[in-house]
């Protein structure tokens, strides 16, 4: 194996995050070949925390960019910060400087709002880690906006010039495909699906991440969630669900898992009114310990 | 080796990374075996390919495996193809003896997808009509659902009731796609996406000159509505229970939709689809619609909604008809009809279930009269039909 990609791995799980080669090896290469890195999953497996992971690790600077219906280039790049300028044209007024430098003063970089993308190329230092968020809710022609500047990240600013960035930033998208992206985006990147862990993976990350729980109940617990993934559910709970489940145990001082308890604190892991009545079903048909027994 | 491209690949290749040239070459083998099996892989990837195998240890096979499929995949349902011919290109090369790859077997994993062909066949218990199913007796129907096609191409005749998800997903995109239209125009907001220079002078004038308000704009949302009339004749029975279930989700998603519902008439039925499980739906369709699979007078019940209904379809408004087009009424009445739709609605989609066969052509007499003012007619017997249906949504 590559010293490096052990090496992610590792810095990985010192930042608590549970990784697998697959993670780790798609990590490396888009830091060593300089690409996009395209991460696809269902919700709740945690493809967010890899773009914090990877900034904590390189104890680079995190770029957010949280995509929505309707986000536009103006939001996402950058804007001119109007009313800063108005008042530097009053300020200015009484001064004996010419027209020209006037201007020049009016239009630099201090009058600039840096949205996150504008800001990932104009960063100086180590380069940051932009995360550019549920890519999939913006719109196509965002989309194609994008791709123009993940390909050579400079920007042309008509009153400033061509800015390009000095370090390209580490680039994570991140999408849960509630549309599919384009094939010239796709190409741009490293793919890497993020799957539900395993049994072994998704115990670690309980048992990293919540340590007060019991090695039985911790046990249970994700063998409970495992075998609700395998059932047909309006919304399976990812693991962000089991984690938040296991907290709340810990909160609650469950020992043991019955089927009262599971009853009670199933909302912390079904988000669906259809599926609190198969789980109800199942326990009331005696399934619990069918459902917490680990599978092989 | 003397294809243009291929040594095009390898030159760019050795300026940059330090693979050898046999691997390379071995590379450039790999994405066309990949290519011969109808995965997409671009020459500009392939060059990434042999770059990432510069920076990998390439006596790790898996290793290899998942950083060639980082490059090269761009989708998790190309995984399993790759992975199959991954196997098969380095067992090529592995010398005579040589392990047998355990990571290999175990990661072949097939994804969790509650649609596959684990979906049991065509349930027809639930539908409204027992006893009239046109094929619980037709072994051909039921194997079909259980075969490997993908769930986009299969027929709507071989679906499942239970695929309801995969409708609701399509519907709420179809919805996300007619409710963000942006207009051309601009109109003043508060927080607008532009600063509007114009009025922001205007302002100005009223406080002597000094710009104090900020005029932002942003542009307008296009609001589309649509219009569906579903043909629930005998002639569509496999389809229509599809497409109305596909109205189902759409109805519940989208709040600018009139569903209709006609055979020899015409009933609305918008408030029997909204708000309820689609089976409750049914039964309360059950009701009101009388000629439910009956025979059809299309030209008659389309002239009964221009006349009843007439003030719901603008330039603003989609027409879609979902109809196979076997018409027994006069077709000088569904020609005229059609004139006056297409005159008032802003777009006519007809939807031809029929479409998705081979030897399809609009023969039928309604086809014909009609197809003179629809300006898009679309197969509509399948999901993937539906899917590309969504591009044509929009004014």
């Amino acid at each position: 194996m590559n010293e490096d990609i052990r090496r992610i791995q590792d810095v990985m799980e010192r930042e608590a995050y549970i990784t697998d080669r697959q993670i780790a090896t798609s990590v490396f290469l888009a830091i060593a070949l300089g690409k996009p890195l395209l991460v696809e999953g269902h919700p709740g497996v945690g493809k967010t925390e890899i773009a914090k992971v990877l900034a904590g690790a390189q104890s680079a600077d995190l770029i957010r960019l949280q995509c929505y219906e309707g986000l536009d280039a103006a939001t996402a790049l950058y804007e001119w910060n109007y009313p800063r300028q108005l008042l530097h044209i009053k300020l200015e007024e009484q001064s004996g400087a010419s027209l020209a430098q006037k201007e020049a003063s009016l239009f630099s970089e201090a009058f600039l709002l840096k949205r996150p993308l504008l800001a990932a190329i104009t960063h100086k230092g180590t380069p940051p880690v932009l995360l550019i968020d549920e890519v999939d809710r913006s719109d196509e022609e965002f989309e194609a906006f994008l791709l123009e500047i993940l390909s050579d990240f400079q920007v042309t600013i008509p009153e400033l010039g061509t800015l390009k960035a000095e370090t390209r930033p580490v680039v994570v998208l991140t999408s849960n495909r509630t549309r599919e992206l384009s094939e010239a985006l796709r190409r741009r990147c490293l793919y890497l699906w993020i799957d539900y862990p395993s049994f072994e993976k998704e115990l670690r990350i309980v048992r990293s991440k919540v340590p007060g729980l019991s090695e039985q109940l911790a046990r249970e617990v994700t063998a409970l969630l495992q075998s609700l993934r395998r059932m047909r559910l309006a919304k399976l709970p990812g693991v962000a669900e089991t984690l938040d489940w296991a907290a709340a145990l810990v909160a609650l001082h469950v020992d043991k898992l019955d089927e009262t308890v599971v009853r009670e604190t199933m909302g912390c892991f079904l988000k669906d009114d259809a599926d609190f009545k198969v789980l109800d079903r199942e326990l009331g048909e005696g399934h619990l310990a069918a459902l917490t027994s680990v599978a092989i | 080796m003397t294809a243009p491209d291929e040594t095009n690949d390898s030159q760019t290749v050795r300026n940059d990374a330090a693979p050898g040239h046999d691997i390379v070459s071995a590379v450039v083998r790999f994405c066309r075996d990949l290519r011969q099996r109808g995965m997409r892989v671009t020459p500009a990837e392939s060059v990434d390919a042999a770059r990432t195998l510069g920076h990998v240890d390439l006596g790790d096979r898996e290793e290899v495996r998942l950083s060639l499929r980082a490059v090269l995949v761009s989708r998790r349902e190309d995984f399993d193809l790759f992975d199959e011919v991954f196997a098969s290109a380095w067992r090529a090369h592995e010398p005579a003896g040589a392990p047998i790859d355990r990571g290999m077997r175990t990661t072949i994993r097939r994804p969790p997808a509650p649609l596959a062909g684990a979906a049991p066949p065509v349930s027809l218990q639930g539908w409204m009509k027992a006893g009239t199913s046109v094929d619980e007796n037709d072994p051909l129907q039921l194997r079909r659902a259980s075969d490997r096609e993908s769930l986009g191409e299969r027929d709507f005749s071989a679906y499942s009731a239970s695929d309801a998800a995969e409708f609701r997903r399509l519907a709420r995109q179809i919805a996300r796609r007619l409710a963000l239209r942006k207009s051309r125009r601009w109109r003043v907001t508060r927080r607008g996406e532009r600063l509007d220079l114009r009025r922001t002078v205007q302002a100005s004038r009223r406080t002597g000159g000094d710009i104090v308000q900020l005029v932002r704009a942003s542009r307008t949302i296009r609001r589309t509505r649509l219009v569906a009339l579903c043909d629930v004749s005998g002639s569509m029975e496999l389809y229509s229970r599809f497409l109305l279930q596909f109205l189902h989700a759409l109805q519940n998603t989208f709040a600018r939709i009139e569903t209709f519902a006609f055979a020899t008439r015409l009933s609305r039925i918008t408030s029997q689809l909204r708000g309820v499980e689609y089976r409750d739906a049914l039964r309360g369709l059950g009701r009101e619609v009388r000629d439910w699979s009956g025979g059809t007078r299309i030209g008659a019940s389309l002239r009964e909604f221009v006349e009843t209904h007439g003030d719901l379809v603008d330039r603003r408004t989609i027409v879609l008809i979902m109809s196979d087009g076997w018409d027994v009424g006069e077709p000088e009445v569904l020609s005229a009809v059609m004139r006056e739709l297409s005159r008032r609605a802003g777009r006519v989609i007809w939807l031809n279930p029929l479409m998705g066969a081979p030897d399809f052509s609009p023969d039928t007499r309604g086809m014909r009269a009609a197809l003179p003012h629809v300006d898009l007619m679309a197969p509509g017997h399948s999901l993937e039909a539906l899917r590309s249906l969504a591009r044509h949504l929009a004014l």
